[in-house]
């Protein structure tokens, strides 16, 4: 297995200049890193050259102490049960991307997601405007600086009883007067 | 002498009575409340022995029920779907996120208290709230119903200044026909 | 000539046919449908936001309400992920109740199902069947679990308890009974000629965009293709469990409800084999502390065969005790937006419910 892994990475590493590349043994899995102008091509030589017909999925992660967004495209082999994970780092004040719907259909929905979600422009998609979020004027929500508990506070009102509701069996037993014995006290939480 | 007071309350407590009886539910799965409605309404638990049913449309619905959290894109269609329900209407409040956000409190995008938005006539409480509690719940409303006491819509009519004033806080583009009650 | 002119309809958000809270807008040119356009968001309660303000266990509350159907597998993905980058070692044990808990959860959802497409073609009579007969699954669940629907009993480390005393013979028991009843589901559904007729040639997708799509379960085995992560990609005990993966070809409704129909036969074959081979033993690998427990940083990313297909979650961590991103992708995800639009065009108006029922669209997933 892990003289194939070794092959399979070798075999991305001499047709690209990779950043960043190992490998792991017990989750069966190839990473590389590369730069983003690269990844239209990566995906498609992986995808069509190499078998790996399936993505499984593809994520975002914000790295705000870096400054950078990471999206990883996560591939699967359906012969060989191997896992390539393809990464690239953005730039988090100019986030912008190439559209890659045509490799991947399902693509589309998930750069509509990242779009909303994380604000990162994808040059060429052709998708409505809005996908999740109805008018919503704030920052990209999963952004990591955009706080969501002030926010909740800030637009939607609490219902008063919540903040001291933290036993609920103590606040039960003081709305109604009842003594709880002390034996009782220490699991009652 | 005029019997015309006597009349009505009279009417008021038969009519009251029948309807308690016939409640026929929006099928409007807002929330993940849903997945218990359909084990409420089949053979096991079978509340069509209480005379609760599914209604397709919410111009025959007559209980509107908020099955869990409403994010606030569901919370404009609910609103509309509410005001299209003719009288008499009920809403009942399903799990805790109805009640006070439940698990998605500090949530972005979701409404923390329902009774701010439309008039309740019934909470459930549960995550989820098991069958059980689903039909004490339907109980509990005709029991107020045939008191005369589950008058949501008309609070709803008469302080339509304060329920709208709460909903326009959180929808943004408010694109809403206006009524003349 | 006759002019024909394309009327706009909503289907949803509140709509008796639809699977969940979504919207699909349709231009439909007498009844058959021109353009499909789907609106999701109805749902979106900000899951992965919230988790990333929760440490590890706390998190693990939140998973189970990603799809409400089936609540299990996408816990079992969660517990996974955990363990891969915290390099925990479960109980064998463990491993054989998740399995058991897992095909139990299959079941009941594939019962939904049956409720589900024969509701969506006005045979009501099989949801009073089906759902009534799920209570008994979930009346073990409660026994197991204490809850009925979000059980929070896969987490990581293991499973939080042992089976209850004389457990094992009231699943036997429950398995015997759906074996008895399972003829009469074929006699009032699949032997039924309006479900044949309704169903046969109808919602086809084509095998290419299927698998253009990434779609995986039912619909990509109803296309001829043998795809189970169960067996490409084995998790837990799966590897040493005798199975069938039943495959169609037609990639209609109606194979896609064959498929169905056998996977369900397929779920009581493995809980008796489970409840035959399970070994003695913990349950629970003991972890730290859960406000002070840190998960060394790394990434990794489970998936799961739920009863749609393949769930799976991205599990990122930086070090910290809280996950530093969770990205779940439902089995809906990549087909209820793009592929859907284009599986309706051409059907009639009447089979959009039957078309979301059999593709499994689960709208809670698409937005979470």
């Amino acid at each position: 297995m892990e003289t194939f892994l070794g092959k399979i990475k070798d075999r991305i590493s001499v047709n690209f200049d990779l950043e960043k590349s190992s490998i792991d043994i017990e989750k069966k899995r190839v990473d590389v890193q590369i730069r983003k102008e690269q990844i239209p091509s990566i995906l498609r030589y992986i995808k069509e050259n190499m078998n790996f017909r399936h993505l499984m999925h593809a994520s975002v992660v914000d790295w705000l102490e870096e400054g950078k967004f990471e999206v990883i495209f996560m591939l699967w082999a359906p012969k060989e049960k191997i896992r390539v994970f393809v990464r690239t780092k953005l730039d988090r004040e100019n986030p912008v991307m190439e559209n890659l719907d045509m490799i991947w259909p399902q693509l589309n929905t998930y750069e509509r997601e990242f779009k909303e979600m994380y604000g990162i422009e994808f040059t060429g998609l052709v998708a409505p405007e809005e996908f999740i979020l109805e008018d919503w004027d704030g920052p990209p929500p999963m952004r990591r600086d955009f706080d969501t508990e002030a926010y909740a506070k800030d637009v939607f009102s609490e219902r008063i009883g919540r903040e001291d509701a933290q036993d609920v069996r103590e606040t039960i037993a003081k709305r109604s007067g009842e003594v709880i014995p002390d034996f009782a006290k220490k699991h009652s939480r | 002498m005029d019997y015309g007071i006597y009349q009505d309350k009279l009417t008021r407590i038969v009519s009251d009575i029948a309807r308690s009886h016939s409640l026929w539910v929006l099928a409007y799965g807002t929330g993940c409340g849903a997945i218990e409605v359909p084990a409420t309404m089949t053979s096991r638990y079978d509340a069509e022995r209480l005379g609760v049913r599914g209604a397709a449309t919410p111009r025959q619905a007559d209980v509107l029920m908020i099955t869990g959290y409403l994010t606030v894109k569901t919370l404009k269609r609910v609103i509309r779907v509410y005001e299209q329900m003719q009288d008499p209407k009920y809403v009942i409040g399903f799990g805790s996120c109805a009640i006070n956000g439940g698990m998605y409190w500090d949530s972005y995008n979701t409404i923390k208290q329902l009774d701010l938005y439309l008039p309740v006539d019934v909470y459930i409480s549960g995550c989820m709230p098991r069958p059980e509690a689903v039909l004490e719940g339907f109980a509990k409303l005709q029991e107020q119903i045939k008191a005369g006491e589950a008058i949501g819509a008309t609070k709803y009519k008469e302080n339509l200044d304060y329920y709208r004033g709460n909903q326009k806080k959180i929808i943004k583009n408010w694109n809403f026909p206006d009524y003349n009650w | 000539m006759k002019r024909e002119k394309a009327t706009t309809l909503y289907f949803g958000p509140q709509h008796p046919g639809i699977t969940g809270n979504m919207m699909i807008r349709l231009k439909v040119e007498g009844d058959t449908i021109v353009k499909a356009t789907t609106e999701v968001g109805y749902l979106h309660r900000a899951f992965e936001k919230l988790v990333e303000k929760r440490n590890w266990i706390q998190s693990f509350t939140l998973m189970c309400r990603f799809c409400v159907p089936e609540p299990d597998p996408v816990e079992n993905t969660y517990a996974r992920a955990v363990e891969m980058i915290a390099g925990i070692e479960i109980p064998e044990r463990a491993k054989w109740i998740r399995v058991l808990i897992l095909e139990l959860a299959r079941m009941s959802s594939l019962l939904l199902w049956h409720a589900g497409q024969g509701h969506s073609l006005g045979l009501y009579t099989m949801g009073q069947w089906s759902v009534g007969d799920r209570n008994y699954l979930l009346d073990l669940f409660e026994e197991l679990t204490g809850a009925r629907i979000y059980h929070m009993y896969v987490w990581p480390g293991g499973v939080r308890k042992d089976f209850p005393e004389g457990f094992e013979e009231k699943v036997l028991k429950t398995m015997d009974y759906f074996e008895k009843k399972l003829p009469d589901y074929d006699n009032l559904l699949f032997e039924n000629s309006i479900f044949q007729k309704r169903t046969q040639g109808v919602g086809i997708v084509s095998p290419e965009q299927i698998i253009e799509h990434g779609v995986v379960g039912q619909p990509l085995r109803a296309a001829g293709i043998k795809s189970d992560i169960r067996i490409d990609d084995p998790y837990e005990v799966y590897d040493k469990l005798k199975f069938d993966v039943p495959t169609q070809t037609d990639s209609d409704i109606w194979a896609r409800a064959l498929v169905r129909r056998e996977e369900l036969r397929q779920s009581i074959r493995i809980i008796r084999q489970v409840i035959d081979k399970m070994p003695k033993g913990e349950v629970y690998t003991k972890l730290p502390n859960p406000q002070k427990w840190t998960i060394p940083a790394g990434d990794a990313f489970a998936r799961t065969e739920s009863v749609r297909g393949e769930v799976g979650m991205y599990l990122v961590s930086d070090g910290g005790n809280k996950p530093r991103r969770a990205h779940f992708r439902g089995a809906a995800y990549v087909h209820a937006v793009s592929l859907l639009e284009d599986v309706l065009v051409g059907a009639n108006i009447a089979d959009v419910s039957a078309i979301m029922n059999s593709l499994g669209t689960c709208p809670p997933e698409i937005e979470r």
